[in-house]
């Protein structure tokens, strides 16, 4: 190669560099806003991924589409290209570079999900081993920073309600949690399969029916959020969501004693879901209907 | 090279007789009948569950949920995805592989020519079963293509002709067929190639046609599996997977994606195979790395059967269980890299012929590309916990899907139509068709990444109002890409009854399907050749004349 | 120049053609079919691993002795399989034919075994996870066990055919053989999951 090729080459790297490091930077502003501490770590490993997948992207685009108009055989010509039929070199660096940046990827997610501990010390444990071995894992000494709040949440068809056995067991149809905190969710389903979803925290979960599945995370940004059913939970899941408040330790104090006094909003009747506009086509086919049946504890 | 064009055997291939058309309903043994029934039915299908998505598209137009009903809206995704998957993509390429894969490797028709008949014949009871249960008490299957339990046991009817049973037989004869298929095809590569063809002498596309189809071999019986134990769920009341009745719905997740993500790589594998062909003829060159490429077919195969779970990381599953599957995922992206680098090098330097098949060729690796990147996002176990069954999966679900195969298999017909007619299909309409199909599927599928990042879930026919402006624009795209079918499906039809002459080599193509006659005789070769080289010489062995080559930009 | 084909000469071309691939056919179909009882048998062991109760309320177990006898005859049969086809080798035809109704007849004894063993139950294919899966597996085994024995009877009515099986080419009998001890060995990994894993 010329020293000249050499330079047009080095040239369109560093070009290609610079743009996807600035979709990297972009790509914060796809995501929702921080509310959870995970979301920032999330958020990081994402802006790395996309840097490097830009990288790639830009740079094999931009080959075929260099190829789609410098290549383009002329009229009238019907010769063969020069056959070359591979280069031991290119192919080693294009199977070993990946292997590397796979490595590298998979270590870095691997530690973000570590530091993210979601599942916690209490992990779930997938297959329900016989009895005699479960207690190995209750007995491991919790390790990081232990839950400051328990929450008990409770899914069940098209309704979310979620009760505070430090407010004497209140139940509500809004999550409220304080800023700050650690926080540990107890989540149980009385039907189907669900899945706990708040895009700004970055987390899901599912929930399947007779577990008790527990999620922990560290809400830090004050504000009003949306919960989300993420696993398909029948005809009536695209109503299944719920208001999720992150409070100031302050204001959640005071939530708190609300809640006991008895003042807080209901957990939506499910029923009252069922309003909707009317549609153009109607299938008439019998479903089965959001839950009938008022959480317990109220 | 054989000239086989003088010595045709088995009657006047080149001009169908007017009573032609009946074989094509015919329970015919012929590999080249069957082909083209698998293709034909199989586009039928496509155009029918296309029809739904649109319907789904126009759905989502605006954040309420007003044109269709909520179970309308789930039987339509739940039928949508069944159907492309079990009654489109499948059934296409297994036609495209029965039509060809006895060519290129020098055969006179598949091994078990009557099994194969068999195969292709349980596919439309198959697809009747699905769609007569729009006409049963409760409807269709509601649960989505995965059927989890037990949201897909509820069967509101309480009837015992239900849609959910329905969906299961479906899926179940769907999937007999599918091994028969497999069995057939196995034999057929491995041992009936024509003297000489050994295996690195194979074309790449004959390379991934065993690969998908040893997937297929060792992977549709845990589907099948799978959906047994949820019929006696279903219907006899056990207690597999209801947790109601002391069973557990996650070994069903298991079960099910132990099969249905390596589908994916049935799905896509072939469709490599088809670009690896398109490529070095179009741009003169011989395959970049063809036995890496080759290898590489065979790692996906292998991996794939241990990727599984990562469609259940956010699932009940333990961390140790996370981590395993995460780094898999990720190795798979090493041989899938391969192939693309090794497509970018073919055509690096070629002298391009630009023709529509060529169109979508690039046209594939320049999507698929964007599916394996965000492939490598979902590998990653706490992005995935955020986009998982968000609209950012399904947008990567359909650049593999829509960008892959179904592109790929585009390629494959705009490629192999003159030897499959005898005519040549009209090249500015195949490019009018392969832009509207290139701005539409980018145009559907590029906003649903970024609604996935936002948290829009998938599977909702309510959404909130702030996703409303990207969902519009995803739904013009999706319109644009049923209206991109028309061109094609004209365009097919006109020229298969008035289209240019296309010889036996328009192209100029090596690859032994390419010394026959088009349409080629029954049993498609006068005398068995003998292969003395590899598959891709362009510019190394004299290329077929021009004369007689009409496909010549 | 090299060119990548060349004409064939006449002897190698047309062998392939007539190669006998259905033996090869049904072991790959075998592969797919092990494939199916594996699934079915992960499924088993899974649901077992994870259900704290396994047995229904008031049952000790299943009875082993019946079973045993059923698996013996069941294992002795494939070796009688085995020499129906070594006889028909031997163009002893007789022999063959007494062999095979004995292969039959054993799989027909096993059948009743599994029958009478069904209606002693006291539980049902609702009890629970452990009902399902003993009358999911023995069910679709036995419907194996069933297929094998048509198969077997099929082959004996078709060797009265004069010219269809000989010494040289029997398909039909290899391929029954082949089936029946697949179906053998599932029964024995069968035996081992349902019945002696206490």
């Amino acid at each position: 190669m010329t020293i000249k090729q050499n330079l047009t080459i080095a040239v369109l790297v560093v070009l290609d560099a610079l743009a996807s490091y600035w979709v990297g930077q972009t790509s914060q502003s796809w995501l929702p806003p921080q509310a959870a501490a995970e979301a920032i770590l999330v958020d990081d490993l994402f802006r790395f991924l996309v840097t490097i997948a830009a990288f790639i992207f830009f740079g094999i685009e931009g080959t075929l589409l260099y190829c789609y108009f410098a290549f383009s055989a002329a009229k009238g010509d019907f010769s063969d290209a020069e056959p070359v039929e591979g280069n031991i070199q290119l192919e080693i660096a294009w199977t070993v570079i990946p292997v590397v940046l796979v490595i590298w990827i998979g270590a870095y997610s691997f530690d973000v999900y570590r530091q993210m501990n979601i599942l916690g010390p209490m992990q779930v444990v997938h297959l329900h081993l016989p009895a005699g071995v479960e207690p190995a894992y209750a007995a491991t000494p919790e390790a990081g920073n232990p839950p400051d709040e328990v929450i008990e949440v409770e899914a069940r068809q098209a309704a979310w309600s979620f009760r505070y056995p430090a407010a004497s067991q209140v139940t509500s149809g809004e999550l409220h949690l304080p800023a700050g905190k650690r926080v540990r969710l107890a989540m149980r389903s009385a039907d189907v399969l669900h899945g706990f979803y708040v895009p700004d925290f970055r987390i899901k979960q599912d929930i399947i029916p007779g577990r008790t599945i527990d999620l922990s995370f560290t809400p830090i940004r004050p504000g009003r959020y949306r919960l989300y059913d993420s696993q398909f939970s029948g005809t009536y899941f695209a109503t299944m969501t719920a208001d999720v408040y992150v409070d100031t330790p302050q204001a959640y104090r005071q939530w708190l004693v609300r809640a006991g006094a008895g003042q807080v909003p209901a957990p939506v009747p499910p029923a009252s879901k069922i309003a909707e506009p009317s549609k153009v086509l109607n299938s008439g086919w019998p479903t089965v209907g959001p839950s009938p049946r008022q959480p317990e504890g109220r | 090279m054989v000239d086989v064009t003088s010595t045709r055997i088995g009657g006047e291939p080149g001009r169908p007789d007017p009573a032609d058309w009946r074989r094509y309903f015919s329970f015919s043994t012929d590999h080249k009948v069957i082909g083209i029934q698998y293709l034909v039915t199989g586009f039928f299908v496509f155009l029918l569950a296309g029809l739904f998505a649109m319907i789904m598209r126009a759905e989502l137009l605006t954040p309420a949920s007003d044109l269709v009903d909520r179970a309308l809206y789930n039987s339509l995704f739940t039928m949508h995805g069944t159907l492309m998957i079990f009654g489109w993509i499948f059934p296409a390429l297994a036609g495209l592989s029965n039509y060809f894969v006895p060519l290129m490797i020098g055969a006179r028709d598949m091994a078990f020519p009557r099994l194969n008949a068999i195969s292709f014949w349980l596919l439309p009871p198959a697809g009747l079963i699905l769609l007569f249960s729009f006409f049963v008490p409760g409807g269709t299957a509601q649960a989505g293509w995965w059927s989890y339990p037990p949201i897909s046991l509820e069967n509101p009817s309480g009837f015992w002709l239900n849609g959910q049973a329905l969906w299961i037989l479906g899926v179940a004869v769907y999937g007999v067929s599918s091994i028969l298929a497999a069995v057939n095809f196995v034999v057929t590569i491995v041992w009936m190639r024509a003297p000489g063809m050994s295996f690195f002498r194979m074309p790449i596309f004959v390379w991934t046609t065993l690969t998908a189809q040893i997937i297929q071999l060792f992977g549709v019986p845990a589907v099948t599996a799978a959906v047994v134990l949820l019929f006696f769920d279903l219907t006899a009341n056990t207690g597999f997977y209801n947790p109601a009745r002391g069973g557990n719905p996650v070994i069903y997740q298991h079960l099910f994606w132990f099969y249905s993500h390596p589908a994916v790589y049935v799905m896509i594998l072939p469709t490599f195979g088809v670009v690896s062909e398109v490529l070095p003829v179009f741009a003169r060159k011989p395959l970049f790395g063809y036995k890496t490429v080759a290898i590489s077919s065979v790692l996906i195969c292998v991996l794939s059967f241990f990727v599984w779970a990562h469609h259940m990381f956010t699932s009940g599953t333990p961390d140790w269980m996370r981590m395993f599957f995460m780094i898999t995922s990720m190795a798979i992206a090493v041989p899938t890299g391969i192939k693309i680098f090794a497509w970018t090098a073919t055509i690096w330097g070629g002298k391009l012929r630009l023709t529509a098949a060529m169109h979508f060729g690039i046209g594939f690796v320049a999507t698929f590309l964007f599916a394996g990147i965000t492939g490598i996002m979902l590998a990653a176990v706490p992005i995935d916990i955020h986009v998982s069954n968000t609209y950012f999966v399904v947008g990567h679900f359909h650049y593999v899907a829509f960008g892959g195969s179904v592109t790929g298999i585009y390629a494959a017909i705009y490629y192999w139509f003159p030897k499959m007619t005898g005519r040549m299909l009209n090249e500015n309409w195949g490019k009018i068709h392969f832009w509207l199909n290139f701005i539409g599927l980018n145009l559907l599928f590029v906003p649903m990444h970024f609604l996935g990042l936002m948290g829009m879930v998938r599977r909702i026919s309510s959404y909130d109002p702030q996703f409303q402006p990207l969902n519009v624009v995803s739904s013009i795209g999706g319109f644009l890409l049923g209206v991109s079918t028309l061109p094609f499906l004209f365009n097919v039809i006109f020229s298969w009854t008035q289209g240019k002459k296309a010889g036996s080599n328009p192209w100029r193509a090596l690859g032994l399907e390419w010394t026959t006659t088009s349409p080629p005789p029954v049993e498609n070769f006068a005398e068995i050749p003998v292969v003395t080289g590899p598959p891709y010489a362009y510019g190394q062995t004299e290329s077929p004349p021009l004369s007689e080559s009409p496909g010549q930009p | 120049m090299e060119t990548p084909f060349a004409e064939s000469p006449k002897s190698s071309a047309t062998e392939t053609d007539h190669q006998d691939l259905r033996l090869i056919g049904v072991t790959i179909f075998l592969l797919s079919e092990s494939m199916l009882f594996l699934m079915l048998f992960v499924a088993y062991i899974t649901l077992r691993l994870v259900t704290p109760r396994w047995l229904p309320i008031g049952f000790g177990g299943l009875e082993l002795v019946q079973p045993a006898i059923n698996t013996v005859v069941l294992v002795a049969s494939s070796f009688v399989i085995y020499f129906a086809e070594k006889a028909l080798d031997r163009h002893k035809l007789t022999l063959f034919r007494l062999l095979l109704l004995t292969t039959s007849a054993m799989g027909i004894f096993f059948l009743t075994g599994q029958a009478l063993e069904w209606r002693s139950l006291p539980f049902g294919l609702g009890s629970g996870p452990f009902g399902g899966t003993f009358y999911l597996l023995t069910g679709f085994h036995g419907l194996h066990v069933l297929t094998g024995v048509v198969l077997q009877l099929a082959v004996l009515a078709r060797s009265f055919v004069p010219g269809l099986y000989t010494a040289e080419s029997h398909f039909g009998l290899s391929a029954t053989a082949l089936f029946w001890h697949f179906v053998d060995v599932i029964w024995l990994v069968l035996f081992g999951l349902l019945y002696l894993w206490r």
